[in-house]
This record gives structure tokens, C-alpha cells and sequence, in this order.
């Protein structure tokens, strides 16, 4: 059968119009609405709408919380994937040099909390965290610290640490596979030429792995900053919900806030852009910046 | 040079980080209110289901088990039927712009979706969808198609070509092709996007907080959440512990059969970025 010209479009449009009809309702039109809404003042209701030009942009660079909100989430951008990148390396460099029985147990066992819902990691670590009933209040005091107990999440000093590590512990089983991926297609020969040059094994990693590796690192270290950036507030939510005093707060959970909380939904969408412009920014920067050390081989 | 102890000793500590909190999770939805504060660290002196009887039946868990799986199925569902044709479309008809939109549904991924979420709720309102558990599950599909997409192009990209010429040449129409060829050899990318999105749509949580908002609603995370929240005031510990359990273990059932495709899903999804 020789299909017509027509025959092939309706075809072409059976299988991509629809799709992306949706997508643009669902995803085009809410993102360029919401640069639209940036210049607008309004608390929800139709007649409240009013545009207002570059006012609400104003009020973000003069607002207090903003720079904090803006640390906050480079605080955790930071963490994470030093945190996360570390571990995974030094996990992914053991299992696979060490070819041992029960690595598959490893593999199983730290990738599950990659799976499990944010919200039961952040109410699970809130318990951990619990003053009173808590794993590591409870635990410092059973072996004689409890001088270094305190209310973690209750604490403007401790409550952002105590938020990334739920974070780092549920992140690390990702990346340790990825790097393992990565290692698992390094020739033999390299390590066997550097073991005849006299590379220690700390030599053989830094020279060969490292190098070797570095697409993986990269697309880990791209892939921590951007999901952090764009979703660290959900977990900022459920945990402390920005308290105590704000000391918590990252762009996201004041965005909310000030939006679902507040109604002030112009304002909300301004925080909006700059989540989007920093975030873009930040990734265009740190691809310069990997992109230099990267080696040939 | 380290020992082998000294290299393996980090594996283990760890593997005792990652379980121990999720056993002592699982025990103490069998421990009373007395025993969770007396001894956090230990076992329960028994295993009754209360906490679970009561979380089911006094603090609605089941209808967010309800609801939850009502999203999730219809979710995946609604992301199949966009996804898959789409994938075709850019994989296998050469058509202009191919690339274009292929490029365009990819750097979804990489945007922040909180900016679009305020507009989102006001549309969602306008077309009586706020609020509305079938409104969040094509929403929740829409936000998955990028992945889907990248997952199934690169599935269907290793389908040889020559099983749909022949196909053409026996008289086959593109959409008999799509369907009784396509479809089913690239069964396996669609069983992998179906249980990755799937656990996505299951623990979804921030969409569902600013979509939905009566309690009758509430998918499972939020309605961990409320107990959470109420907890404070209510010292329902034990209920909130079996309320963790009841949401995670259909993820450790799905997990416990499809590991290496759940971790080879997620790591692929991960590359794109």
C-alpha cells in the first residue's frame, strides 16, 4: 500500500498533536504564564488583578528573606554534592575494586531510599530528630552526650544540617550506581599499565579512574544542583516549613509561602523567575566550569 | 595500602545508616505510645496491629490508599497513551522539527516547575479541575512525558527498521504498525517508564498539596502528612509510624521484584540532565 502525502500527516498528527496540545496547556502555558503574572499584583480573585510593571521585582530585591533563601539553597547545592559525590565515589570505587560476594546486597540496600517518597523520608527523619523520642537524642544520651543533644529542627543553627542529611542519605544510591556504570567501562589495561609504571592505588584513582570517569561526574554533580535547586523545598516543607525564624527557608518554600500561604501570587510568580533565572544561570556556569577540566585521552 | 576490612567497614556502617532507620520505622508501628517513648531504640514487646487498625480506620488512611492508587493507575495510564505514539513520531518518521521537539520535551526536565504551578492552579480552577483527583493525574502525567519520552526513543531507536518496512510492504497501516509491532518490542522501555512513573506519582507530594484540598481528596502523602501535623497535639506516634509503613510498602513489594529495572530506569532518567 503506498501511503498519500495526506495519509502520512494525518498519521504524524494522530501521534504528535495530541501529546503535545497537552504538554502545552499543561506545561508551555503555565511557565510563560507565570513570567506573564510576575507584573501583576493579585491575591486570587479576578478583580484583585493589577498590573503593576516591575514593582513586585522591586520589592524581591528589597526584601530581607530573599538573600537568605538564596544562601539557603546553595547552602544545600553545596552539601549535596560534596556529601553525595564523596560517599557514592568512595562506594562505587569499593564495590567494584573489591569484586566481593555481598555487593549486590550494597546495591540493593542503598539505592532503596532513592524510591522512597519524600514526604516518608522527611516525617522518618523528623523522628530521628524528635527531641524526645528520637533515634539520635536518645542515642547521644545512651552513651553519655547528652550534653550535645538539643531540638534539632528546632534549632536556627541545626535545622538546615538537619534537613541535608535525610537528603544526602536518600540521594547516595543513585549516584553510587551511575559511577559504578561508569567505572564498569574503563578498559582493564589502564590500571595495568599504571600498576607496571609503579601508580599506587590512591595514584590509579586520581589518574586513571578520575579522568576516565569524568563524564559521569559531571552529568552527577549537573544533575544534584539542578534537582536541588528546583525541588529542595519540598523536603524544606514538610520538615521545618522554613521555621524556625526563616532559618530554613530556600527559594522554593517562600515561594510558596507567599503564594499559597499569603496569596500573593504576583509575588509568588516573581520568586518564580528568579528560581528559573538562577537556576539556569548556575547550570550554564558550572557546565564552563566542568567543561575545562575535562581530559582527553 | 588500606586493608580490606578498613575499605569495607564504610559499606557496611552505611548499609546499618540506610536500614536501621527504616526497620526502626516498621517496628515501631507495633509499639505502643508508652514503649515509644520509654525505649525509642527497641523492639516492640509484641506485634499487634493496632496502630495499623487505627490509622485505616480512624485517621483515613485508606482512602489516601485509595486515592493515591487511583492516580498512579490512571497517571501512567494517560502517560502511555501520550508518550508512546509521541516516541515513535520522533524516533522513527523523519518529519522537520523532529529534533526540535524532541530537544523541546527534553529541556522540560531541566526547568524549575514551581514557576508554572501558580498559573497551573488558576487554570485548573477555571476548568473545574482544582481539587480533583482526575485533573491531578493527567497533570501528573504531563510532568512525566519528558522522561517517558527520553526512555522510549532510545528503547524504539533499537528496534530494527526493516520489521516495519516489511510490515508497510504486507500492506500495514502506520497505525497497525504502532500498535501489533512497536508497541510490543518495545514492551520492556514501556514496562520500565510505567514502574518508574508509577513510584513517582505514588509518592508525589507538593502537586497534589497545592491541588488538592479536600480531606476526602488527600492522596496518601498528604494524608501522612495531616497525621504528621496532628501528631504534635495528638501524640498519635504509633499511628503515624504504621501510616509510613502502609506508604512504603508497596514500593518495597515493587522494589523486591523489579530491582535491576528500577535502578536501571532511574539511572538512564538521570542522564538526561
Amino acid at each position: 500500500m503506498v501511503q498519500t502525502k495526506k495519509q502520512k500527516y494525518l498519521f504524524l498528527a494522530f501521534c504528535l498533536v495530541p501529546t503535545f496540545l497537552l504538554f502545552a496547556v499543561f506545561t508551555l502555558y503555565p511557565l510563560l504564564s507565570g513570567l506573564y503574572f510576575s507584573f501583576f499584583s493579585w491575591s486570587g480573585a479576578a478583580a484583585d488583578r493589577e498590573f503593576v510593571g516591575i514593582s513586585n521585582y522591586i520589592t524581591l530585591l528589597n526584601d530581607g528573606i530573599i538573600p537568605r533563601t538564596i544562601l539557603h539553597d546553595y547552602f544545600l547545592v553545596i552539601t549535596k554534592v560534596f556529601g553525595i559525590m564523596v560517599l557514592a565515589m568512595y562506594f562505587a570505587v569499593a564495590i567494584m575494586q573489591m569484586k566481593i560476594k555481598e555487593a549486590p546486597f550494597y546495591r540493593i540496600i542503598f539505592f532503596f531510599p532513592n524510591i522512597m517518597s519524600v514526604v516518608v523520608i522527611g516525617i522518618l527523619w523528623m523522628f530521628i530528630y524528635n527531641p524526645s523520642l528520637g533515634l539520635i537524642n536518645s542515642g547521644l544520651e545512651a552513651v553519655g552526650l547528652e550534653n550535645l543533644t538539643r531540638p534539632w529542627l528546632g534549632s536556627e543553627t541545626w535545622a538546615l544540617p538537619a534537613i541535608v542529611l535525610p537528603s544526602i542519605w536518600a540521594g547516595i544510591g543513585l549516584f553510587m550506581l551511575m559511577l559504578m556504570g561508569g567505572i564498569g567501562t574503563i578498559s582493564k589495561s589502564y590500571y595495568e599499565a599504571a600498576e607496571l609504571d609503579g601508580a599506587s592505588e590512591w595514584q590509579q584513582f586520581w589518574k586513571v579512574t578520575v579522568p576516565l570517569l569524568w563524564p559521569q561526574i559531571k552529568v552527577s554533580i549537573l544533575y544534584i544542583v539542578i534537582t536541588t535547586l528546583n525541588g529542595s523545598f519540598i523536603i524544606v516543607q514538610i520538615m521545618t516549613g522554613g521555621g524556625p525564624n526563616n532559618s530554613t527557608h530556600v527559594m522554593g518554600s517562600y515561594l510558596y509561602q507567599q503564594a499559597f500561604e499569603q496569596y500573593n501570587f504576583g509575588y509568588g510568580a516573581t520568586i518564580g523567575v528568579m528560581i528559573l533565572v538562577l537556576s539556569l544561570i548556575t547550570v550554564f556556569l558550572l557546565q564552563r566550569l566542568l567543561r575545562r577540566e575535562k581530559v582527553q585521552y | 595500602m588500606l586493608t580490606r576490612i578498613g575499605i569495607r567497614l564504610p559499606l557496611i556502617l552505611w548499609s546499618l545508616a540506610v536500614l536501621y532507620p527504616i526497620i526502626w520505622m516498621i517496628l515501631g508501628s507495633f509499639k505502643t505510645n508508652a514503649e515509644i517513648y520509654a525505649n525509642p531504640w527497641g523492639l516492640p514487646e509484641s506485634f499487634n496491629f493496632q496502630n495499623f487498625f487505627d490509622a485505616w480506620n480512624n485517621y483515613n488512611i485508606d482512602l489516601g490508599v485509595f486515592n493515591s492508587l487511583f492516580v498512579t493507575v490512571l497517571g501512567t495510564v494517560i502517560a502511555l497513551i501520550l508518550a508512546v505514539p509521541t516516541s515513535y513520531a520522533i524516533e522513527r518518521l523523519t518529519f522537520r522539527g523532529s529534533t526540535l521537539l524532541f530537544n523541546l520535551y527534553i529541556s522540560a526536565m531541566m526547568i524549575p516547575m514551581v514557576l508554572g504551578w501558580i498559573p497551573l492552579f488558576f487554570l485548573l480552577m477555571r476548568i473545574g479541575m482544582l481539587d480533583n483527583l482526575f485533573g491531578l493525574a493527567i497533570v501528573y502525567a504531563v510532568s512525566q512525558l519528558p522522561f517517558s519520552i527520553f526512555v522510549l526513543t532510545t528503547f524504539m531507536g533499537s528496534i530494527p527498521k526493516e520489521l516495519e518496512e516489511s510490515a508497510s510492504i504486507d500492506g500495514m497501516s502506520p497505525y497497525g504498525i504502532l500498535w501489533k509491532i512497536i508497541t510490543p518490542l518495545s514492551m520492556s522501555g514501556i514496562i520500565t517508564v510505567t514502574i518508574m512513573n508509577a513510584i513517582q506519582f505514588w509518592n508525589e507530594y507538593f502537586m497534589a498539596l497545592i491541588f488538592l484540598q479536600s480531606r476526602e481528596n488527600y492522596t496518601l502523602g498528604l494524608a501522612v502528612d495531616f497525621i504528621s501535623r496532628e501528631a504534635v497535639y495528638t501524640n498519635a506516634w504509633g499511628t503515624l509510624f504504621a501510616s509510613l509503613t502502609i506508604a512504603i510498602i508497596p514500593i518495597i513489594i515493587l522494589y523486591a521484584i523489579f530491582q535491576r529495572r528500577i535502578s536501571k530506569g532511574m539511572t538512564e532518567g538521570a542522564i538526561k540532565g
